[in-house]
């Protein structure tokens, strides 16, 4: 479902030109589980933003569902990242001052869903990370594990068929991070096709598949053998 | 995003901070409020004097000596200066008008300013010089005594009706009938009181002394000329007919060779209550524009205080923006919401700073009431809510615009990291 084919990114600042992406070529089906691991600077989060539609490769092509993103307008990224994709960041970025229910919303609100659907989708989503009690809190009132839990609640509330998480983990304890682990992996069941930015191999062995990047390009790009699961529990 | 969220979401993020909301919010309403108080003191100004002109019955024609400005269109200030110093209109021409069909009543009048003494009271007053049909056109009259004969002004007598306010100045609780006053050294004795009217026109009838025309003419300015004359046609539709008629009567007694009818050679301007009314209103229009447009200089200050706050908002929700492009607002979606929020600012700024226009201007109307003693109306002008809450609208666009675009253009990764 996602088509990549020597993708290349450079950003120019006035004279020195520095390249995140240096001819990146891969393909990933529907319902993997895929881990892109490498040093910083390695392009992984340029890599996530244009796979993401939030940025634009310089040079190469890139497919998603079939249709080039050269093809795209703005406006049409725009809508496809509703539609069909969800996010998850490292910082969480929930709205602050704004309840856990519309937080969770907020990607709704920029659809024709009715107001009565809406509601009906919310609350499931905010069942599905196990959050109903906390519904009506506001993000300054829940621990950093749980706020995260809300940003994936808000990630799959409108049906993604991919969810973008950049290093969703990074910024947690090990046991939240193993909770929000288990609920990519859950999603994952659930046929959601799920891209995990992140620099730790422990995280990504929880993947299905590791992509190492390094100097913007493809170092390896394997199937994990032993695939840990979160439910596991933490392994000392 | 429907139009009902986008505001809910405004009014949140306005209520996020809410000193600073109110205050951006001060500027909108100062600016308003300042227009709606100039536009309803200006309508009100307006109502006042074409009332009072209007009162006078739409029957009344004003001669006053002078010419119509050949360029168009009389200086206010220069036709008062004219009326004092041209010599053109005499007693004679009023007689001659007189003898016109058309005409129900005409009066000179003449004015000058002097002292009047009583006793040991000493007032700086001014005196008219009228006639008895003075009295009945305004059907204003003396309450106590009576008012001036016409056998007093063939007579050159010398007698006085006291303005309601004079009367009191000079006399206290004295009765003030047969007794004698003095003005510019001559003696007048007092055959009345007249009723307490206030202030019209800019004019306080209560503090002139009223003298026969003749006796004013002669012993108090020592002229022979009459400042105005006043003149009631029989009925409305014969006005425009008659005021040709005073023209033409005019004309011969100055000998003024005129067939054209070019009013600029005239020495004399004949104007209609409704021509009078007419630039009196807009003369008022004038004013109240001139004042209105001061007032908006406040209510741009006030926008710009908009802009201000509006981009430090951008600033400070540059993550707020980059996720909700992440999570599928397009640019315009953004830019909506950042045009609505300073639009929803500056639309509840236009309601408070309306209904603080209007409380302001129905403050001062009863203070102009109390203190000049007239019966100035409190008017909300036509079309002010309108002005008040679109000027509101336009504000908040023209001023919102900027920074709502510069959110919208807003890279979402860079947002995204932005800490």
């Amino acid at each position: 479902m996602l088509e990549i084919k020597n993708l290349k990114k450079e950003y120019k600042d006035d004279l020195v030109v520095t390249t995140a992406l240096n001819g990146v070529s891969f393909l990933i089906s529907e319902g993997d589980f895929v881990a892109i691991m490498g040093p910083s600077g390695s392009g992984k989060s340029t890599l996530m933003h244009i796979m993401g539609f939030l940025d634009r490769p310089s040079s190469g092509i890139y497919k998603f569902e079939g249709q080039k993103m050269d093809d795209l307008t703005d406006d049409e990224l725009a809508y496809i990242r509703n539609e069909k994709m969800g996010f998850v960041f490292q910082f969480f970025n929930l709205l602050p001052r704004t309840s856990v229910f519309n937080n969770v919303g907020l990607p709704l609100t920029y659809t024709k869903i009715s107001k009565h659907e809406r509601e009906q989708r919310i609350k499931k989503a905010i069942d599905s990370v196990g959050l109903s009690h906390r519904i009506k809190h506001m993000p300054n009132q829940l621990s950093g594990g749980e706020q995260q839990r809300v940003a994936i609640a808000r990630a799959i509330v409108n049906h993604p068929s991919v969810i973008f998480a950049d290093e969703p983990t990074g910024n947690l304890d090990s046991k939240s991070g193993q909770q929000i682990m288990e609920i990519l992996q859950n999603l994952n069941d659930d046929g959601h096709t799920i891209i995990l930015v992140t620099h730790e191999q422990y995280t990504s062995e929880m993947a299905k598949r590791i992509i190492q990047l390094k100097d913007g390009k493809v170092i390896n790009d394997t199937v994990v053998d032993h695939r840990r699961f979160a439910k596991d529990g933490l392994v000392k | 995003m429907n139009l009902k969220e986008s505001i809910k979401i405004s009014i949140t993020a306005l209520k996020a901070n809410k000193t600073r909301s109110a205050l951006t919010m001060l500027g909108i309403v100062i600016g308003i409020g300042a227009v709606i108080l100039m536009m309803s003191l200006g309508k009100g100004a307006e109502n006042l004097i074409v009332g009072q002109i209007q009162s006078l019955g739409s029957t009344s024609i004003y001669i006053e000596p002078g010419s119509f400005d050949s360029k168009g269109g009389t200086g206010f200030m220069e036709s008062a200066l004219e009326e004092m110093t041209i010599k053109t209109l005499t007693l004679k021409d009023v007689e001659a008008i007189r003898k016109d069909s058309l005409v129900d009543m005409v009066y000179p009048m003449v004015y000058g300013v002097g002292r009047a003494v009583y006793q040991s009271e000493d007032e700086k007053v001014t005196f008219l010089g009228i006639t008895p049909e003075a009295y009945v056109m305004d059907d204003w009259h003396a309450t106590i005594g009576r008012d001036i004969s016409d056998e007093e002004v063939k007579g050159m007598a010398r007698v006085a009706t006291l303005g309601y306010k004079i009367a009191q100045d000079l006399f206290g609780n004295e009765d003030p009938i047969s007794k004698t006053i003095r003005i510019k050294k001559t003696n007048f004795k007092v055959i009345g009181v007249m009723e307490e009217r206030g202030m019209e026109m800019f004019q306080n009838y209560d503090e002139y002394v009223y003298v026969p025309v003749t006796t004013a003419q002669k012993l108090l300015l020592g002229i022979d000329h009459v400042n105005a004359i006043t003149v009631q046609a029989v009925n409305e539709d014969v006005v425009p007919q008659l005021m040709e008629n005073i023209r033409l009567i005019l004309r011969e007694a100055h000998n003024i060779y005129n067939p054209e009818g070019d009013l600029s050679k005239d020495d004399f301007k004949v104007m209609s209550q409704v021509e009078a009314s007419d630039m009196m209103t807009q003369i008022t229009g004038i004013l109240t524009a001139f004042l209105s447009s001061i007032a908006a200089i406040a209510l741009i200050v006030g926008g710009i205080g908009i802009m201000n706050i509006m981009l430090v908002s951008v600033t400070e929700r540059t993550r707020e923006i980059g996720l909700r492009k992440a999570v599928g607002a397009r640019n315009k979606d953004i830019l909506n919401q950042f045009l609505i929020e300073s639009m929803t600012m500056t639309f509840f700024g236009g309601i408070i700073g309306f209904i603080d226009g209007i409380l302001f201007s129905l403050l001062t109307s009863i203070v102009l009431s109390q203190v000049l003693n007239t019966s100035w109306s409190f008017v909300v002008p036509f079309g002010a809510v309108v002005l008040a809450l679109g000027v509101a609208a336009i504000v908040g666009l023209a001023f919102g615009i900027y920074p709502a675009k510069k959110a919208a253009k807003l890279n979402p990764i860079e947002a995204l990291r932005h800490e």
